[in-house]
Parts: C-alpha cells; structure tokens; sequence
C-alpha cells in the first residue's frame, strides 16, 4: 500500500483512495474505540465517526505519521462520546443471557480458532484487563491504549493526544502503576508468566 | 520505598527511552534495590498484558458511502446551459401572458389621453370623419383569431362599442392615409392584436418543455450512471 499516494488522491476527494486506507486501519481505530470506550457498539459508532470526520478534515493532515493523525480522530470523538455518556448516563444494552443476566463480555466476536477453554481464558482476561482499564481516568486510559495497546511511539501519543511527551511519559507511567494494582485483583486469571503476585516493597 | 519518580523512570526504561547514562544509573541501582526490581517487574508484567491484550477485528468494514461522504453526482457539462435556457424560456413565456394582459389597460388609458391632443393639433375634424370609419374595424375584431381565443382580448374592442367617440383617434392608423399628420405612434396600438402573438407563446411553451426535459434527462442519466459506479 503506496500510503502517501493514497492520501494524497483521498485529498483530492477520491473516495476510493480513501477507502483503501479505511480498510487498512479500520481493525486498529476499533480496537482504540473500544478499549477506550469498553463497549462494541459505541466502538463501531465511534470509528465511523471518526473516518467520517478524517475525511472531511483531510486537508487539515499536514505530513507525519497518519496512523497517529487517525488516533487523534477516534481518540476526539471517544471523548466526546465519554463527555455525553457522563451528562446522560444509559443502561447499558449489553446481550442477555437465557437466564436474563447480562453476559460479562462479548463471546460473539472472539476468535474461532481458539478452543472453548481458551476462548474462555481469553474471555475472561480480556474483561479483567479491561476493567482496569475502564477504571483509570479518560486522560491517562487513552494514553496507555495507544501506547501499549496500539504500540504507538511517544511522539505519537503525545500527536494524538495532543499532550507534551512529558506528560505522556508521566501518565503511561501512573496508568501502567495503577493497571498494575488493579490486575493484581485477577490474580488467578492471569497467565502464570503474568502473575503479579510480588507487592512492590 | 519506591518514589514515583522511579516508577517513571522505570516505565520509560521499559520503553527504551532512557538516555545511556540514565540507564547505566538505573541499572545500577536495580542491581543493590531489591524493591525497585520488583516494581519493575510489576510494570513489566502489566505492560505485558497489556501486549497480549488480543486484537479484535472490526465488526464490520467503515468504509464510506458517497451519500456518507457527501459527494454528490458530478453535474453534466451542458446541464448549467439547459436549466439557464429553461428558466429563461419560461420568464418569457410567463412575461408573453403579463404583456397580453396589460395590453388592454395601456390601450384604454391611451385611448383616453389622445383625444384632447388631436384637439388642438386642428385635425379634429379629420379624426371625427375618420370616426366612422374606426366602428367598422372594430367589429370586424371577432372575425381575429386572438379576440376569438382571449376573451380579455375582446375587452378593447367592447371598449369601443361603448365609447367609440374616445376609440376613434386610436382607429387612425387604419385610415392612416386619410389623415397623415396623426403621427407615427398610432400604428403600435391596434387593440384588436395582442402584443405578444400567440405562436410566440405556444413556441416558448414548447422550448421550455423540451429544455426543461433535457436537463432532468441529462441529470437523472448522470446520477444513475454514478449509482451504478458505487454499488
């Protein structure tokens, strides 16, 4: 994929082009969206919006890393996603199982390949983490998605943030401290390489 | 005890962020603090998760849809001429009935205003011997296809019957050989023909349809062939 190339056509208005690259970094904006969110359906409608949005401020991308400039897209419109969601909180419409009890997270998605156990193992890890993950502050659950979730540069974080890389380096350090209290509550779900089972002195 | 500011100094030394010095420094005391190894392999461990975090893929493809994109259907080259061509064709075929229909209240108060003129213009008397002369004229008007197709265009010539000493002047023209010094702007106000005839009209009714129906075509051509790029 000639990236450049595409963006400069997607610039000049050609949908196609741009399309392309949607396709290309669909998959990575989801995963942003819904980390940041914790939920399938507003994830899905957040990077919607998001390349909607990228493609009518297109011109607005002046060079650099366009990954980066498409997290700052999805990264702004889940906030302002998680701004509604706290003036007018919802039940959330997650699916009921025949019990009527709501199912602790999305097996539907999961990958095929996977046996029952590890889907359950994955399934219940993936929850654990993103529990935590729900439980840190907008500002710094942002910043450890797209630095340990996205593998994103500094530089790019503090791009799509639009934070100092200062603060950035301060916050994925607090947000990977409290990730790290807040997992230790899971400890038997953890894979054993993963246990974190020693208190810091 | 571990300051934050080790846990930050750790968390970017996972990173691979610390300058040289700084990560010989940090080594070094890694290698005598037992507290802060174990801090680092807490972040480790938690950063690691966080790696091992499974991708999803997206639930479905956003790519955009023309109509999402706002991109219309590009205009035909020749569709600006046609709907210009329309819209004009119809501002005259609309203007042609305004004319028409004026036409009588110009003809009557023009009628009216004359009359003292031709007074004192001391051919007077040739005007009411040409009198006689205009009430024939004015009853053959029905025989005229217009005063037979509008009846408002009938109006001037009833005007007539009713007044014919303040019609008569108007009627020179056609007896404009018998009293020349009338002038020259007595032959434009025959009250029995419309201003605008009406072939103009039903040819401009007719050019407005066909520009008109060009253009949608044209358009609505244009539109279904970029529908069927994008389906």
């Amino acid at each position: 994929m000639d990236e450049p190339a595409l963006i400069t056509s997607a610039q000049r208005g050609d949908l196609d082009a741009f399309n392309t690259l949607v396709l290309h970094y669909q998959d990575a904006l989801f995963n942003t969206a819904l980390r940041i969110l914790g939920d399938d359906d507003l994830a899905a409608d957040a990077t919607q919006d998001a390349f909607l949005s990228a493609f009518k401020n297109l011109n607005s991308y002046r060079g650099g890393s366009f990954k980066a400039w498409l997290h700052r897209t999805v990264t702004n419109v889940c906030y302002d996603e998680l701004r509604r969601k706290k003036r007018r909180p919802t039940t959330p419409l997650e699916p009921d199982t025949s019990d009527g009890d709501e199912m602790d997270s999305p097996r539907w998605l999961a990958d095929k390949s996977m046996s029952p156990e590890q889907k359950f193992e994955a399934d219940e890890l993936e929850h654990a983490i993103q529990h935590c993950l729900d439980a840190l502050p907008n500002d710094f659950r942002a910043v450890v998605v797209l630095a340990d979730i996205q593998n994103l540069a500094y530089s790019e974080v503090a791009s799509a943030t639009r934070v100092p890389l200062g603060t950035i380096k301060s916050r994925l350090a607090r947000a990977r401290l409290r990730l790290r209290e807040c997992l230790q509550g899971f400890g038997e779900l953890l894979p054993a390489s993963y246990r974190l089972d020693k208190e810091p002195q | 005890m571990t300051s934050f500011r080790d846990v930050e100094l750790l968390s970017a030394y996972l990173d691979g962020l610390l300058s040289p010095s700084d990560s010989a420094r940090l080594e070094s005391h890694l290698s005598s603090d037992a507290s802060l190894r174990a801090a680092m392999d807490d972040l480790r461990a938690a950063r690691g998760l966080l790696h091992q975090l499974p991708q999803r893929r997206a639930p479905r493809n956003f790519t955009l849809t023309p109509k999402m994109a706002g991109i219309k259907p590009p205009e035909p080259r020749a569709y600006p001429t046609l709907r210009f061509a329309t819209v004009l064709a119809t501002l005259l075929f609309v203007a042609t009935f305004v004319i028409n229909g004026l036409a009588p209240a110009v003809n009557s108060s023009f009628a009216a205003a004359p009359a003292p003129a031709y007074g004192y213009g001391g051919s007077g008397g040739s005007s009411a011997e040409s009198a006689p002369q205009g009430a024939p004229a004015a009853t053959e008007a029905p025989n005229l296809p217009f005063a037979a197709i509008s009846p408002t265009e009938v109006t001037p010539s009833a005007n007539q019957f009713l007044a014919p000493t303040a019609t008569a002047p108007t009627e020179a023209p056609s007896t404009k050989s018998a009293a020349p010094g009338l002038g020259n702007g007595a032959p434009s106000r025959v009250p029995n023909e419309a201003p605008v005839p009406f072939v103009w009209q039903i040819g401009l009714a007719i050019i407005t349809v066909i520009f008109g129906a060009a253009a949608w075509l044209i358009r609505r051509t244009s539109e279904n062939k970029f529908r069927k790029q994008w389906k």
